[in-house]
């Protein structure tokens, strides 16, 4: 478990002092993918990296597992950090070493290990992203995707039960990030390594995460399980970030709420009922007959959602008994 | 045009030139030690030490940051004038090859400290904060980060050194140090013996070509790519 109790950080700009965080408190369960998103000066970053002190908050504690760091002194955080692995947008990697010395360098720092335990462990790790061919290569005749994967080695080397992501896949070509997203779910699979990373992409949220907190100007709007979330946003900046990714369902915009004449119904289906034939089934049953205006089909994270706004043209019962039918073929069914 | 008697090439004392290129080289070598061993921790001090660096003292960098600019903007002929006491405390005498050296040293120190502090200036603070979030000391960070990732750059500063240091040298005759630049103010310059001037000058000439070639394929043989 992973608690962030009230951290506030200002910085002095210009005279005046700017608050990067704003009083925030976070609870991460161990084992669990935990995702922050906002725009850019929302504070994502600063947050992040109080969570292995590389910023340092004004007020506010931070502990792992029981043990509040924000109290270490400089040597002991420098030994917790080595099993706080960090995962950086741009790679970060050292450009006069191989991949191998790269993956290696945490096990230097570390101590500890002979040189052929070291080499042992780094041949592992490279097994584990798939890049034992390009052990001696330089990062410089890497691909993005595969520097990434250099730094995701290097981030596990001493066995960290903390992962940090700093924007791991926002300088990636989208096949790329897939794949580096799916390495990502893989190791939290695989370890059971609890993951927080940071983007400003619901895309992202989606496909990884378990849980996820929304951050706007230093301060937490919103949080919850992702599937929460992402079917029922309740703040602003959510729906905003949603609609943007092409992911914001269940709000007639504008113009058509206005062209629609007929009362509309949102039907929101999660896991199982996705696949059925739900609105043929109680179409037949009550006579209800639809004007399908939106849908959508996905997937947050292994569960298969999806959401339809329909106006009700005919329906043998009254509009308002509808989400008590639908309810009981566990599909939520709202009139808008 | 210079009217040159090409002749007295057979009359140069070449012994003279020969001892001259061996004190100018000695004191290169020497005073070129030196200024790497201090100036590299200076450099790297100055670096760390920096507002908004790993280690910031201020008021510290502040000091070192005066002191340094006081001795670069110092002529050199002035430092070896100046200097003349600590030198003599230092090696025992303040005349000849010996006592040039201390100056040239602590003319080239601040110099090459500068240079060095520029070069880790451009290593890139992702990679210093990755170190950092590995649990990185200090002591990694300088030795096992800033070093190695600026090694083309700090091989570049060392060479930048050592051609200017090359242009120190031929002042020391002031104070007796010798060397090809001194042969070519006394020969050349006092007594109008242009040809052994022109002599000196190809040396010196050949000299920062060897040094800067020198330096460029070592910088070529580490860059990272």
């Amino acid at each position: 478990m992973i608690e962030v109790q009230s951290i506030s950080k200002h910085y002095q700009h210009g005279g005046k002092s700017i608050a990067a965080l704003d009083n925030v408190s976070l609870q991460i369960a161990s084992g669990e993918i935990y995702g922050i998103i906002g725009r850019s000066g929302a504070g994502k970053s600063t947050l992040i990296r109080c969570l292995n002190l590389l910023e340092r908050p004004d007020s506010g504690h931070v502990s792992l597992h029981g043990e509040d760091i924000t109290r270490l002194d400089e040597r002991a955080l420098q030994q917790r950090r080595q099993r706080i692995g960090m995962v950086f947008q741009h790679f970060n990697l050292l450009r006069s070493r191989t991949v191998a010395a790269n993956v290696r360098f945490p096990l230097e720092l570390a101590g500890g290990q002979s040189p052929a335990q070291m080499d042992a462990r780094v041949d592992e790790l490279l097994a584990l992203v798939g890049l034992q061919d390009h052990k001696h290569k330089r990062p410089s005749q890497l691909s993005g995707g595969q520097k990434q994967r250099v730094g995701i080695a290097r981030a596990l080397a001493n066995h960290p039960d903390l992962l940090l992501c700093d924007e791991a896949t926002s300088a990636l070509d989208p096949e790329t990030t897939d794949a580096i997203l799916a390495l990502l779910a893989d190791i939290n699979r695989q370890l059971g390594l609890t993951i927080v990373l940071i983007t400003h992409d619901m895309r992202v949220i989606r496909q990884l995460c378990d849980s996820v907190a929304v951050l706007d100007h230093g301060r937490v709007v919103e949080q919850g399980k992702v599937l929460d979330v992402f079917l029922a946003p309740q703040h602003a900046v959510t729906q905003s970030l949603l609609a943007e990714t092409g992911m914001g369902q269940g709000a007639l915009q504008g113009i058509w709420r206005q062209r629609v004449a007929t009362p509309v119904i949102k039907l929101t289906f999660v896991g199982e009922p996705t696949l059925q034939p739900v609105l043929d089934k109680v179409g037949r049953e009550v006579g209800l007959r639809v004007n399908l205006l939106s849908g959508t089909l996905s997937e947050i994270k292994d569960t298969p959602f999806g959401q339809l706004l329909a106006g009700v043209v005919a329906s043998d019962v009254d509009v308002s008994a509808l989400p008590a039918i639908f309810a009981r073929e566990g599909v939520r069914c709202e009139v808008l | 045009m210079l009217d040159l008697d090409w002749n007295l090439l057979l009359e140069i004392d070449w012994v003279e030139i020969g001892g001259a290129t061996l004190d100018t080289l000695t004191m290169l070598g020497v005073s070129m030690l030196f200024t790497v061993l201090a100036g590299l921790p200076l450099g790297v001090l100055l670096f760390i030490s920096a507002p908004g660096q790993l280690r910031a003292r201020p008021r510290l960098y502040a000091v070192l940051s005066f002191l340094v600019n006081v001795l670069r903007s110092l002529p050199f002929v002035i430092l070896l004038i100046v200097l003349m006491p600590f030198t003599l405390l230092l090696v025992g005498t303040s005349i000849g090859v010996a006592g040039a050296i201390v100056p040239l040293v602590v003319g080239a120190v601040p110099f090459f400290a500068r240079l060095v502090e520029n070069v880790l200036r451009e290593v890139d603070r992702g990679v210093i904060e990755a170190s950092q979030s590995m649990g990185a000391r200090l002591s990694h960070i300088v030795f096992k980060v800033l070093l190695p990732e600026s090694l083309p750059g700090l091989i570049g500063a060392a060479t930048v050194t050592a051609v200017a240091l090359v242009g120190y040298t031929a002042m020391s005759g002031v104070i007796g140090g010798g060397g090809l630049g001194d042969l070519a103010i006394r020969y050349g310059y006092q007594r109008f013996q242009t040809e052994i001037m022109i002599v000196t000058v190809v040396l010196l000439l050949a000299l920062v070509q060897g040094l800067q070639s020198a330096g460029d394929s070592l910088v070529r043989r580490c860059r990272f790519d």
